[in-house]
């Protein structure tokens, strides 16, 4: 089984990893944007992900996509190389989400199997115009070595282009040796040297045979002390590749060694395909092909003083980059489900020990010692595996920032997101499930919430709307509340659309303020007549709530009129083991989560009261809490229906609290939650049931679900 | 067996270079996500043979190359690089790099260079 997960595909890393650069780099861009300017490190960053994601998607064979990148990453080379100054950043930033746009279809298409086959012609071309326009409107760039197109095309026009300062150094070079190059750390003059010339020729694709060729010439320094090349541009001139690639590299040099020598050490040559070596008789002073004179010591000198510009340029930004490494891996979601699936088969297993029947009456001390620790073990890998599965928040927070820049430019809205709480974490699974509806309440809130410019100001609001987006953790739940400064909702409205689509179900004058808004929750409602672009055609809402309904959540509105609305999401931190408070109707067990128990008490007879309706209540502590028969709720025969005889457990939710009643109390126990059957769940929707559970002595117990009990009580 | 580290800041491009390193006999003794990473691995490991990426975060491949150089002169180091790359990849050789391997690259391509490269003296 371990040999499966070792072998993971590179497809999924593949997707994976540019997912999370075309992340960062939307990030990065969009800060740049808002701040007016593109720092240095943000270009060096877009520069690099561009260039990963070029030569990764260069090696799945998804030419598209390595093709797009590549036109950004020159757009970025240019900018990082020549530091222009007048840079549009809004020009900019666009075309770079345009082109993360495109990115992210091609990597769906990717995911889905599909053929990945976006065209991204004319994005190119806008890139190029804009490469263009930025080098026209920066002519000094010219002069600094240029970009790496432009010392192509410029060396292919005339390949003996040297730059000024090898000229220059040349020039000082002793007359004497200047015609051939001789190396600083072999003397001169032994006697038995002799000439030799060699051609090499590379094998096919085998690429930048010149420098290949130049590897070879480099290695010849410390054997050769004289020695001259053809084609003799390998070093400016990046075409010469292909003639060597036709003609072969022909060398001539001198040396005092062996045939045997040479051409072993021509053998070397990586990717070699021929060698033609021969031995030249005795011409000292008049080599073969003194006409291609040429020299190599002065470029090494141009090189390494460019490269230390270049490190003490970077030398600033790597002290200033924090050096901590990160040690992080990633991990397929699949081996966790499963582990996550492992722990929950192990929970079950160390109950169905600990609280085996066979073990009833026995006096088993050091057993009930050595099953302390285990379970205490099996708590704490449990906390762990859940702990892995966490992720922050952020992520998902940070790309609604995006969302709002797009719509905010396209609606002329002036909006600002602030983000709080982002760190706050939820279960890998849960993430998934609540980006679309974030986007989805954000875009609502945009489009239909936030006011125009001048109808803010006439309400005297600051000219800009503002929406928050707060994450905070509430005992087992987190919440997400999604609040804007906009016109708030209209009641008034809302009744009259949902009188018009026969949504009512109670008379409207008994309706909360909360309930009315709940009412946009309900399918096919929308208050908007003019559908824009963005938010749907009133499709959104209720598919927002059925989104956070799967992972057990659910949704809120609350509105105030001309001040803004404020959407709660509420989704619980983690879904599949709990602690639970096992209990016994009949023959039946139910498990309550333990975090919804107020108490637990055996009522006095007196303490019973019942209003006029024969519903029964209990009074404590000077309140007044209605009662739940679970066996009347379940229709469950059972002995225990006096109050005296069973127990009471008071629940509370959301500040709804109630009383249940039940025949004992079994135990608390870590709990694995299952779904119910889709048998039950299609049989009964509105059971009040959470979920199922196996106990430890085999028994199955039916979870119940707090937030539905309490609000039967209502009703 | 020949030990080999991998350099590349992207991890496609590394599990890339694994898979082909091991289906073919070699060795994979470490990672590294940057040039810096590398250095330590380097002298930590002492491999036989260590793939290079230029372009990556913290520190390039071109600014970890010589470094590896200083601390042993035999390292045999071989650059990862892509086309247009060619300026940066001579650069790497003058400093001592053994040999370059140009993305996108075929599994051949790169186990034929390791091993030649593993066999120089």
């Amino acid at each position: 089984m371990a040999g499966n997960y070792s072998n993971e595909s590179m497809l999924d890393l593949y997707i994976f990893e540019t997912s999370n650069l075309l992340e960062q780099l939307e990030h990065s861009i969009l800060a740049s944007e808002k701040s007016n300017h593109i720092s240095k490190d943000d270009v060096n960053e877009i520069f690099r992900i561009m260039h990963t994601i070029k030569g990764s998607s260069a090696m799945m064979l998804f030419d598209n996509i390595a093709s797009l990148a590549h036109s950004i990453e020159d757009l970025f080379y240019f900018i990082r190389e020549n530091a222009p100054r007048e840079v549009d950043c809004s020009a900019l930033s666009d075309i770079v989400l345009e082109g993360v746009d495109f990115l992210k279809v091609e990597l769906e298409k990717v995911k889905a199997k599909d053929p990945v086959d976006g065209d991204a012609q004319r994005l190119k071309e806008t890139i190029a115009d804009f490469l263009n326009q930025l080098k026209s409107q920066n002519p000094l760039a010219e002069k600094v070595p240029a970009s790496r197109k432009e010392t192509k095309a410029k060396s292919a026009e005339k390949p003996k282009d040297i730059p000024e300062k090898i000229e220059e150094i040349i020039e000082k070079i002793p007359e004497e040796k200047s015609k051939y190059y001789i190396a600083p750390n072999i003397t001169k003059t032994p006697a038995e040297k002799s000439w030799y010339k060699a051609v090499i020729f590379y094998q096919d694709g085998c690429e930048m045979e010149n420098i290949r060729a130049y590897t070879v010439i480099h290695n010849l320094k410390e054997i050769a002390d004289k020695y001259i090349f053809t084609p003799e541009d390998i070093i400016e001139n990046d075409l010469s590749a292909q003639v060597i690639k036709e003609q072969g590299f022909t060398v001539v040099l001198r040396t005092d060694k062996s045939y045997e020598e040479m051409h072993a050490f021509f053998m070397q040559t990586i990717f070699i395909r021929e060698l033609k070596l021969e031995q030249i008789e005795d011409q000292e002073d008049e080599p073969v092909m003194n006409q291609h004179e040429n020299n190599l010591t002065p470029q090494i000198p141009v090189l390494q003083t460019a490269e230390r510009e270049e490190k003490a340029e970077k030398e600033g930004q790597l002290s200033s980059s924090s050096s901590a490494q990160q040690s992080i891996i990633s991990v397929n979601v699949v081996k966790l489900d499963r582990l996550m699936d492992l722990v929950g088969e192990m929970v079950i297993a160390e109950a169905m020990v600990t609280q085996n029947p066979d073990l009833k009456g026995l006096q088993l001390d050091n057993f009930y010692k050595a099953a302390r620790q285990l379970g205490k073990i099996t708590g704490e890998l449990q906390d762990m595996v859940m702990a892995i599965r966490m992720v922050p928040l952020s992520t998902t927070f940070h790309k609604m920032h995006r969302i709002v820049r797009d719509m905010s430019k396209k609606l002329n809205k002036e909006v600002r997101l602030e983000i709080i709480g982002e760190e706050t974490e939820v279960d890998k699974n849960i993430i998934e499930h609540i980006s679309d509806p974030l986007m989805h309440l954000i875009r609502n809130a945009i489009d239909h919430g936030i006011e125009a410019a001048a109808e803010r100001v006439a309400a005297e609001k600051p000219k800009a709307g503002t929406i928050t987006l707060e994450a905070k953790n509430a005992g087992s739940d987190v919440l997400i509340i999604v609040r804007d400064d906009g016109k708030g909702l209209n009641k008034e409205k809302i009744l009259s659309k949902a009188r018009q689509n026969g949504l009512l179900t109670k008379s409207e004058q008994e309706m909360s303020d909360r309930e009315i808004f709940n009412l946009t929750f309900l399918p096919g409602f929308s208050t908007k007549e003019n559908i824009t672009e963005f938010s749907g055609r009133g499709v959104g809402m209720d598919v927002v709530s059925k989104n956070i309904q799967t992972v057990g959540g659910s949704v809120s509105v609350d509105s105030t009129e001309g001040a803004g609305t404020i959407i709660t999401i509420k989704i619980p931190l983690t879904l599949a083991i709990i602690g639970g408070m096992n209990i016994k109707v009949g023959n039946s067990r139910y498990t309550i989560p333990t975090i919804s128990i107020r108490e637990s008490f055996r009522p006095k007879e007196s303490d019973i009261i019942r209003d006029p309706d024969g519903n029964e209540m209990i009074m404590v502590r000077g309140e007044c809490y209605p009662v739940i028969r679970l066996h009347t709720l379940y229709k469950v025969n059972t002995e225990v229906t006096e109050f005296s005889q069973g127990i009471f457990i008071m629940v509370e939710d959301e500040e709804k609290s109630c009383c249940l009643f039940a025949d004992e109390l079994l135990g608390e126990q870590q709990v694995v939650v299952k779904a119910l059957p889709y048998y039950i769940q299609n049989f009964k929707k509105d059971n009040e049931l959470g979920g199922c559970t196996l106990l430890g002595d085999g028994n199955i117990s039916l979870i119940l679900d707090i937030q539905s009990i309490t609000r039967l009580v209502k009703k | 067996m020949i030990r080999a580290l991998i350099v590349d800041d992207a991890a496609f491009m590394r599990l890339a270079i694994k898979n082909m390193l091991q289906n073919n006999g070699f060795e994979v003794i470490g990672e590294a996500a940057n040039g810096l990473e590398g250095l330590e691995k380097y002298k930590q490991l002492q491999p036989d043979i260590v793939t290079m990426d230029i372009t990556m975060p913290e520190m390039t491949g071109l600014e970890a190359l010589p470094e590896i150089m200083k601390f042993d002169p035999k390292a045999k180091v071989v650059m990862v690089s892509a086309m247009g790359q060619e300026s940066m990849v001579r650069q790497a050789v003058a400093l001592g790099a053994k040999s370059f391997i140009i993305k996108p690259f075929k599994e051949d391509v790169v186990v034929r260079t390791l091993n030649q490269v593993n066999a120089l003296k």
